[in-house]
């Protein structure tokens, strides 16, 4: 990398980094030491190429969830989640209505704990879906595989959240199939790249 | 609600939980490249030399009866590796069974609310080249017995897993999770046999002074105030190394009966000599206290029965004979003893630092024409008052660049 490129790299890491980090944590499942090992792991094989790559973001974005997956393909599931407060479901009176800001928290929670016991490439896919808001064919390019295989997985990840969560059995039942509901948003745009 | 919009208001809060990416991250980023690239050259280097000797019929195998790579301490085991001219040591010191596995310099870290953090830049050996490389990444680090590996802590302690690094590659090559403990780990030591690792638990950074907890320091004919630490020890673990397997006890912070603030030890728990008890060394009057692998206190054992209120890091001698002791700098001479006839034997140091075996000890002196606290690493005979300099002398100073302090390991 010549100085040029180190300093446009470096820029990039100072500006970019936070926001990364948080989609970094969210595919390693809430582990912060995960995810800055993933991020790292893919800024590094970014800056390999960097005066190549005309949008950095989404190229970085895009070795970050497959190699989220590839790692886990290729160890198997043994990593565990190290969880300072382990919920406590069961235990207390909570409610999903939404005007009960305590039991809405708590639910939260959980979820966040079921989340981090999906596999690597149920949380992609839902991470993708609902944080990054990315309609279907984005998620299925973005992953190098088909729109039915995002839907499968999505419909699959939801109703295994629901078995590892039973708290989440008062939740309304949704109004329409996940697969066909249009995201509002997308924050970046994906690119063909082969990390 | 449904489903799908408490996974995205869960993902959302979790994102927002999500603390700024450390301020090194970019250099962090920088080093690890630089690392995997010269790794990816060597990996070329030598696939070529095999190529090579397979063209030209040389019995590479005959030269790789160990497929792992060679030690850089093991290949001159026994020898004693002398650089009197070098402090920071570059090159690898080592006498008999003991080799200065790596050291580290200190250094407050002023915090914008006034808290300072003591923050230690370890430089450990690198088994390839024999040479002592900085790795910063670490805010803790302890050296197995036979120094192939090092379990290390990460910046911002407490931190709730150990990462097992491969002194050969400089790469972590698992991560240990600490699990059901008040707190994080803040410091560990493995076992005498390198099978286990006791790690201290902590509510706070044990090295993070506190300015809410400031005190007031007589400075010549002024007063002016400093941060203190906040002693947050919630107990101990005890980790299979290999394994992971684990048990947590609660010990707080051991407190002077009767007194209200900072008389609390230096709180890291360790192994004792053979890996049978844990024990914590206490500023004070009274000696270190010792406890079983449950964290229940008990006698400490007739040879290692505290000789002074300050252990020498020696400790015992390999064959369990004699105690190394008193410690403490800028003591000009101490002694050793044996504790069972409580014969002493006065050796001309500063402080004894580790055996390099049943008669040699490798210990901190006062370099020559130097002040008290500019000493260097010795080795010395028992008996005798001739030593062999190992080291060049490092600062005075505390928490200055030239002020190192050394870690040994068995080779």
């Amino acid at each position: 990398m010549d100085a040029t490129s180190q300093e446009s790299f470096l820029e990039f890491v100072r500006n970019r980094s936070t926001a990364l980090l948080r989609t970094a944590v969210l595919l390693s499942g809430g582990d912060r030491h995960a995810g800055e090992d993933l991020l790292q792991n893919a800024l590094i094989k970014a800056a390999g190429r960097w005066h190549r790559i005309d949008e950095p973001e989404a190229y970085v974005r895009q070795i970050l969830y497959r190699q989220q997956i590839s790692r886990w393909r290729l160890k198997g599931r043994r990593r565990e989640l190290t969880v300072a407060e382990p919920p406590d479901p069961g235990t207390d009176t909570r409610t999903a209505s939404g005007t009960d800001p305590t039991g809405a928290a708590e639910l939260r929670l959980v979820m966040r704990d079921a989340l981090s016991r999906l596999t690597a490439r149920q949380r992609a896919v839902l991470v993708l879906r609902y944080f990054e808001d990315l309609p279907e064919a984005d998620v299925a390019r973005l992953l190098g595989c088909s729109v039915g295989t995002v839907r499968s997985t999505t419909h699959r990840s939801l109703a295994r959240l629901r078995v590892l969560a039973p708290e989440l059995a008062q939740l309304e039942t949704p109004a329409a199939d996940a697969g066909q509901q249009q995201p509002p948003s997308r924050d970046f745009v994906p690119v063909e790249v082969r990390p | 609600m449904n489903v799908e919009e408490l996974v995205r208001a869960a993902l959302r809060e979790q994102a927002a939980d999500t603390v700024p990416a450390p301020g090194d991250f970019a250099g962090r980023v920088l080093t690890g490249r630089r690392r995997r690239t010269r790794r990816t050259v060597s990996g070329v280097a030598a696939a070529t030399v095999l190529v090579v000797a397979v063209a030209v019929g040389v019995p590479v195998a005959l030269n790789s009866a160990d497929s792992s790579p060679a030690l850089a301490s093991a290949a001159s085991d026994g020898k004693t590796l002398a650089r009197p001219d070098q402090s920071p040591p570059r090159d690898l010191i080592a006498a008999g069974g003991q080799a200065l596995a790596a050291y580290y310099t200190s250094r407050k870290v002023k915090q914008p609310n006034r808290d300072e953090i003591v923050t230690r830049t370890y430089s450990l050996l690198d088994q390839k080249t024999g040479t002592y490389e900085v790795d910063a990444r670490w805010a803790y680090v302890d050296i197995a017995p036979g120094m192939r590996t090092a379990a290390v802590l990460e910046r911002q302690l407490p931190v709730k897993r150990i990462g097992v690094l491969d002194l050969r590659t400089g790469e972590v090559t698992r991560w240990i999770p600490v699990r059901d403990t008040k707190g994080g780990v803040g410091a560990v030591d493995f076992s005498p046999d390198g099978r286990s690792l006791v790690a201290t638990t902590y509510g706070k950074n044990p090295d993070r002074h506190f300015w809410s907890n400031r005190a007031e320091i007589n400075d010549g004919d002024k007063t002016r105030s400093e941060p203190r630490p906040v002693y947050s020890r919630t107990g101990f673990s005890l980790i299979d190394f290999k394994t992971g397997q684990q048990s947590w006890n609660e010990v707080p912070p051991f407190r002077m009966p009767g007194k209200e603030r900072d008389i609390g030890a230096g709180e890291m728990v360790r192994f004792n000599t053979n890996g049978t008890l844990a024990y914590e060394t206490i500023h004070g009057e009274s000696g270190p206290i010792f406890r079983d692998l449950g964290g229940k206190v008990v006698m400490p054992p007739l040879t290692e029965r505290p000789i002074s209120p300050v252990m020498a890091p020696a400790g015992l001698s390999p064959n369990g004979r004699l105690v190394a002791g008193p410690g403490g700098l800028p003591a000009t001479a101490t002694e050793v003893v044996d504790p069972t006839t409580g014969k002493r034997t006065r050796l001309k140091v500063q402080e004894l630092l580790a055996w390099a075996d049943d008669k040699r000890l490798i210990a901190w002196d006062i370099a020559p024409g130097g002040d008290k606290s500019a000493s260097r690493l010795v080795l010395i005979t028992i008996g005798s008052d001739k030593v062999v300099p190992l080291s060049g002398a490092r600062s005075p100073e505390d928490y200055s660049p030239g002020r190192w302090e050394p870690i040994f390991a068995k080779r």
